[in-house]
């Protein structure tokens, strides 16, 4: 079938369409925390968590029992809760006799169980009457209610395997869900296989119908695969194909797509990502798309339904599963009970073999039993429940007073009700949260310092700095801020012999300068003989063969490396480290390099380069050629002049093997036009100006109101896990960062702003930073505390007197923190002896056992957003991002857009991230760690195949099967006049939606009126303040 | 009377008798009593009639053996599986005898199989009363809602099958000594089937997604009896089958 390229683009849009709600997965190496439900945002929270449950089958609200849970904890406002409950009785109708209010609370809080089950048949007259213990009312058996109420619950834009599986029993879903994650295996691989699939460099579609036409597993499986790939040469002719075939209508394709891609959305997140991904290696040589995907997935379901279709009988289209429903409306009804395990339990075995036996007569003889069971039995269920309900209420005298229309009004508000309460329980959680968050906050404006603090740190806005600031503060004179991890400059970065580029920032900022890592002195010699081993060591393993013999020859050396790492992590890890050579002290190239410098760097690579081909190509050695002839090559491989006369005569090289020579210079050595014209585009990223500079540091330190009263030491915090044999690794790291260390920002920030051109140019905006303060670097490894300073050779002398103050302060704040944390990972008694919770840190970080080394960014439940004395005075248990800010050094607003637009947005998706995780860990969260298997060296399998997950592990959200991390929306708070705030929040058009539509609860906090204004049921509402550290006392403002 | 005794000692199509019996007897402990007795009355009668058994009827009990663990793969309902499992197990008696055993080696074969039938039985009406019916995959796997019956099941399920330590491993491993090639095979078909069966059944139960189970976790008493019974079930079967040596 060849398509016209109208045709192939329609098709194309609506395969686009169809996966906008599939949130982007990107490669676990750089982990990016992310709203699951990130395509569904423009919609308002409930409803885009009503379409996360039709589409991915997931939860969005916790089940009431924990909720129930937390009510017991006390971390629930119960007077929200009961508002709450009255604002949905305002639109219910009201019963004589019934306190609706007080049976709804009671329903909310000692009623555990849903009341309102799944009930199908019986009606409003049967439930009265099993509640009356009359006989049910007699009931014909409606054939035509029966089809409908099948074909309602498959529509059509639901895969028609679905409905087969339904109906039939079979299990084409998960075969087909199998076949498609191995190919995707196959071909996404990123060097995690030994052996490649082939063709890749074509595209997934072309590559896997190359295989799948000489596939014999799938042709003996009865799969003709090949008939179905001979109808279209395109994916999109297949996809037209198929769907002609499977007779869905055209009208119905976006949603029947969207189902389909939604069935494994890791695998449809990770290709929709990657194939936007442009400076993605592995996507720019092995192209894919979402259009390939879904042909992949549409012509193997195809072919599956045919293979059932012959050897069940059963249909093997939309249509002819409709018609099967119009005309054995009984059949389909028992079929989709008993596959569909909606069976009476005591009936299965009668219906199972009813229509196993496959004769209609028996089929509609057993109906009529079936259904007048099955009515009793929802009846019966249902009346005990309200009965129960009632009871509890001290209601059961009213509820049997009641008619039986009374009683149906009664049970579809109950029903609406246990549809709504997730948002009610969410609403009354948060509020206790910001009234507990409100009632300590201080708004007062402090005195100016009468000296400035011994040392200043800026840490990232990460939860986990908030613990460490506070113990800071309250050992020493120590000053501390909160700033984006990336603070401030999104930088590409080039690591120590690292070959790729990594970017530093969050991800909706794509970073257009280029740093580059030089090593001050190295010697090649350096290359540890046990890094040589390694990578031995990793071929034997990876090659087909080689494993059966290395195992006996040296497996007893894996076997030691095992103990070491079990039974002494820490002592073993430290031995091991020190056969590594050093990592080389570095600089950062910062500066723009000009023209002429690029020209000289590429001039001086490509010398370099021909010296090599030279050698390896022709055999000469360096000794035998001089500057002149390499000069004469190069220009010559440049096309500036036509040949290389000089070289040739020299060696006495025919035109032939000259021109041979230069044509592989051009192609293997890539010394061509081309090329360097690219390498110079390359190097034009490399650095900032001295503008870009003075910018990017003025920006930082205003948008955090450090602007005067520098401290001699002033501290850049960036921040990293460290962790063993743990795949989520990177998510401990700086999501700000885009998923990784912070140290390297610090880096470049501090190099920037020890600048003297630097500094007085910045003097010069008002900003004046004494000769004396000097900026340094520090890595903050959130899983051990530790605060590690960097450059330290670059410190000036006259500030190593102050090191050992420094280095003490910043060790005992760090053994603080760890005595804080431990009890939380239940190591419960370090709360006395913070050097052995610290040591235990230690070895968390170093055991490769340890499934929770850490428990990272859980229990986040707030983002502030002023001066740290707004928060000085609480302890907020590292639940807060706080990002600093002072209103007054932002006058017209747009420090607050900046942050709003991004450390906001970042926050927010971490928020997400862990919310979603925490209530469905199955389906929006990763499940446990204990079965996960790496898949292709970007994600992450639950067994050896499955979806690729998404979300947070179990580990890292739970404790003992119940969350750890308290599932609540973002609570933000701004600290600035209410006007001043509004309108950066109105300016920046994403976060106003977010805010409008619930996905962040925002308040202001108006320094100027002492009012709080929470943003709830689309409003601004007011509160009033209370003075600090007078907690809870937050009150309605009554105007 | 070698109709009398497969009445007993079920071979196919006698067998749909002791199945149908089974069936009908609603209580639990009424239905166990007579999985223990039953087959001590058909080893009686075997022992009357004196041994030879004639060589068709050995191969018979090995197909009606077979046909009964393959009929096992298509059952979800834990009564009828339980049924249909003693059909399947104590056909082999037959084969026991066969090869001339004594009659308290014939009487320990039989109940090495039908004392765990009975805690299945027992089991099985401890789920009936949770779920309706003790049917496999209708309900949310009950390693997570039910951990306690999860694991017992489990283990009760194992012994049937003739997992070691059971003694049932014991004597089929004393069978497979005593039959040649094409019989030692078979059992071992019908051996592996049993397997595949058994976790089929468990699957169905303790990790299937359905609906949510009502009712509370097995208690702990119930817990310790049925694990007490297994131990010096396993005991016994160490001390009369001597592992099987």
């Amino acid at each position: 079938m060849s398509l016209t390229l109208g045709r192939r683009l329609r098709i194309r849009a609506m395969v686009h369409v169809a996966g906008e709600p599939i949130p982007f997965l990107w490669p676990m190496r750089t982990f990016i925390h992310h709203n699951p439900l990130y395509g569904l945002e423009h919609l308002p929270f409930a409803e885009a968590v009503r379409q996360g449950r039709r589409l991915f089958h997931a939860r969005g609200f916790l089940p009431r029992a924990l909720y129930q849970r937390y009510l017991a904890q006390g971390t629930v406002d119960v007077d929200t809760l009961a508002q709450q409950v009255r604002c949905f009785l305002a639109g219910a109708p009201a019963l004589e006799g019934i306190n609706l209010h007080k049976l709804l609370m009671t329903l909310l809080t000692e009623t555990s169980a849903a009341v309102t089950a799944r009930v199908t048949l019986a009606e409003a007259g049967d439930i009265h009457a099993a509640l009356t213990g009359a006989a049910l009312p007699a009931c014909a058996v409606d054939q035509a209610a029966l089809a409908a109420q099948v074909k309602t619950a498959l529509p059509f834009d639901c895969p028609v395997y679905v409905g087969v599986d339904e109906l039939f029993g079979t299990d084409i879903g998960t075969t087909l869900d199998e076949l498609v994650v191995k190919s995707c295996l196959d071909f996404f691989d990123e060097g995690q296989s030994v052996w490649q699939m082939p063709g890749r460099e074509h595209g997934l579609f072309a590559a896997w119908s190359a295989l799948a036409r000489r596939n014999l597993r799938l042709f003996i499986r009865g799969l003709h695969i090949q008939r179905i790939l001979a109808q279209g040469d395109t994916p999109e002719g297949i996809i037209s194909y198929v769907m002609g075939e499977l007779r869905v209508p055209e009208e119905a394709w976006v949603e029947y797509f969207e189902r389909s891609l939604a069935r494994l959305h890791g695998w449809a997140g990770f290709i929709q990502w990657r194939s936007g991904a442009k400076h993605y290696h592995w996507g720019q040589r092995y192209p894919a798309d979402l259009v390939d995907y879904l042909a992949i997935r549409l012509v193997l379901g195809l072919a599956l339904l045919r293979e059932h279709a012959t050897r069940l009988k059963a249909p093997g289209d939309a249509e002819s599963l409709a018609r099967f429903i119009d005309e054995r409306p009984a059949e389909a009804y028992l079929r989709r009970e008993y596959y569909g395990k909606y069976v009476l339990p005591e009936m299965a075995r009668v219906v199972g073999d009813t229509i196993a036996s496959g004769r209609r007569a028996r089929i509609e003889r057993l109906l009529p039993t079936y259904l007048a069971r099955k009515r009793a039995d929802e009846a019966n269920r249902q009346a005990a429940a309200l009965r129960g309900l009632a009871d509890r209420a001290g209601l059961g005298v009213a509820l049997s007073h009641l008619t039986p229309d009374e009683l149906g009004i009664l049970l579809a508000t109950l029903s609406r009700f246990e549809h709504a309460e997730g948002p009610m329980w969410l609403a009354a959680q948060e509020a206790h949260y910001l009234k507990q968050l409100a009632g300590g906050l201080d708004l007062n404006l402090s005195a100016p310092r009468a000296k400035r603090p011994f040392a200043q740190l800026l840490f990232c806005i990460d939860v986990r700095s908030e613990r460490i600031r506070r113990h800071l503060e309250r050992i020493g004179d120590y000053q501390t801020f909160g700033i984006a991890g990336f603070f401030g400059i999104p930088v590409g970065f080039i690591g120590l012999d690292k070959g790729s580029e990594t970017d530093l920032c969050p991800v909706v900022v794509t970073p257009k300068n280029l740093v580059l890592e030089l090593a001050i002195a190295r010697n090649p010699e350096d290359q540890a003989f046990v890094s040589v081993l390694e990578h031995v060591f990793h071929d034997l393993k990876a090659s087909v063969l080689s494993p059966y013999i290395t195992v006996e020859a040296i497996g007893l050396l894996f076997g030691l490396d095992m103990f070491g790492k079990t039974l002494a992590p820490l002592a073993y890890n430290r031995w091991r480290s020190r056969l590594h050579p050093e990592k080389p002290d570095s600089r950062l190239l910062l500066d723009k390099i000009t023209r002429e410098q690029a020209d000289s760097v590429i001039r001086a690579l490509q010398r370099a380069m021909i010296v090599k081909a030279l050698g390896s190509e022709l055999g000469i050695e360096r000794e035998a050629i001089t500057d002149e002839m390499i000069r004469e090559l190069r220009e010559t491989a440049l096309d500036h002049q036509a040949t290389a006369t000089g070289f040739a005569q020299r060696f006495k090289l025919s035109a032939d093997a000259e021109r041979h020579f230069i044509e592989r210079l051009r192609s293997a050595y890539r010394i061509n036009r081309h090329y360097t014209q690219l390498q110079l585009e390359r190097l034009g990223r490399i650095g900032f100006t001295l503008d870009e500079q003075v910018n990017f540091v003025a920006q930082a330190l205003r948008s955090i109101g450090l602007i005067a009263g520098f401290s001699r030491f002033v501290l850049l915090a960036g921040h990293g896990s460290t962790t063993e044999n743990n795949p989520y690794e990177s998510a401990l790291d700086c999501g700000a960062c885009g998923g990784n260390h912070g140290i390297i920002s610090a880096r470049v920030l501090a190099q920037i702003a020890n600048k003297p051109l630097v500094r007085e140019r910045l003097r010069n905006q008002g900003i004046d930073i004494p000769d004396d303060a000097w900026f340094v670097p520090a890595f903050h490894n959130t899983t051990t505390d530790e605060l590690r300073l960097c450059d330290l050779d670059l410190l000036p002398a006259s500030h190593l007197v102050y090191m050992e103050r420094l280095s003490n302060g910043l060790q005992a704040a760090a053994h603080l923190c760890a005595a804080e944390r431990m009890p939380a990972l239940d190591y419960r008694d370090f709360n006395a002896d913070s050097m052995s919770a610290y040591r235990t840190a230690r070895r968390n970080s170093l055991d490769w056992s340890q499934v929770r080394p850490e428990w990272g960014l859980s229990r986040n439940a707030a983002f502030i957003i002023g001066r740290r004395q707004l928060t000085q005075a609480l302890d907020l248990n590292g639940r807060a991002f706080l990002h600093s800010y002072d209103y007054r050094c932002d006058l017209r607003g747009r420090l607050l857009e900046t942050i709003l637009s991004g450390p906001l947005v970042v926050g927010q998706w971490i928020n997400m991230e862990h919310y979603f995780s925490a209530v469905d860990n199955a389906h929006y969260g990763s499940g446990s760690k204990v079965y996960h298997n790496i898949a292709g060296r970007f994600g992450v399998m639950t067994g050896n195949l499955s979806d690729l997950r998404t979300g947070l592990p179990a580990q890292t959200v739970l404790k003992n099967g119940v969350p750890y991390h308290e599932p609540l929306r973002l609570i933000t708070v701004i600290e600035a006049p209410f006007g001043h705030a509004q309108r950066a929040i109105d300016s920046v058009a994403n976060v106003r939606n977010l805010v409008h539509n619930g996905w962040v609860r925002m308040a202001i906090a108006d320094p100027d009126t002492q009012i709080l204004h929470v943003f709830e049921d689309g409003a601004w509402q007011p509160r009033i303040l209370s003075v600090a550290g007078d907690q809870g006392a937050i009150q309605e403002l009554r105007i | 009377m070698w109709v009398l005794v497969a009445l007993f000692l079920p071979l196919f199509p006698l067998s749909v008798v002791q199945n149908m019996l089974l069936a009908r007897i609603p209580r639990p402990l009424a239905r166990s009593a007579l999985l223990l007795l039953l087959p001590q009355v058909g080893v009686t009668l075997l022992h009357t009639l004196h041994p030879p058994i004639p060589g068709f009827l050995v191969t018979w009990a090995l197909l009606s053996s077979a046909f009964y663990a393959l009929r096992l793969l298509t059952v979800r309902d834990l009564e009828l599986w339980s049924g249909l499992f003693v059909s399947s197990a104590l056909a082999l008696t037959w084969g026991v005898a066969a090869r001339g055993a004594d009659v308290t080696t014939l009487r320990l074969f039989a109940f090495w199989f039908s004392l765990p039938a009975t805690l299945l039985v027992l089991l099985t009406a401890s789920l009936a009363r949770r779920m309706g019916a003790a049917y496999a995959g209708l309900f949310t796997g009950l390693a997570q809602s039910q951990p306690r019956l999860a694991g017992v099941l489990t283990l009760v399920v194992l012994s049937i099958i003739a997992t070691p330590p059971f003694p049932g491993f014991f004597a089929l491993l004393d069978i497979l000594h005593g039959f040649g090639g094409a019989a030692a095979l078979s059992v071992l078909g019908v051996w592996l089937i049993w397997g595949w069966a058994a976790t089929r059944v468990l699957q169905g139960f303790n990790s299937s997604n359905g609906r949510e189970i009502s009712g509370g976790d097995l208690g702990m008493s119930s817990v310790v009896g049925y694990a007490v019974t297994l131990v010096v079930f396993a005991a016994a079967g160490f001390l009369f089958t001597r592992g099987g040596l």
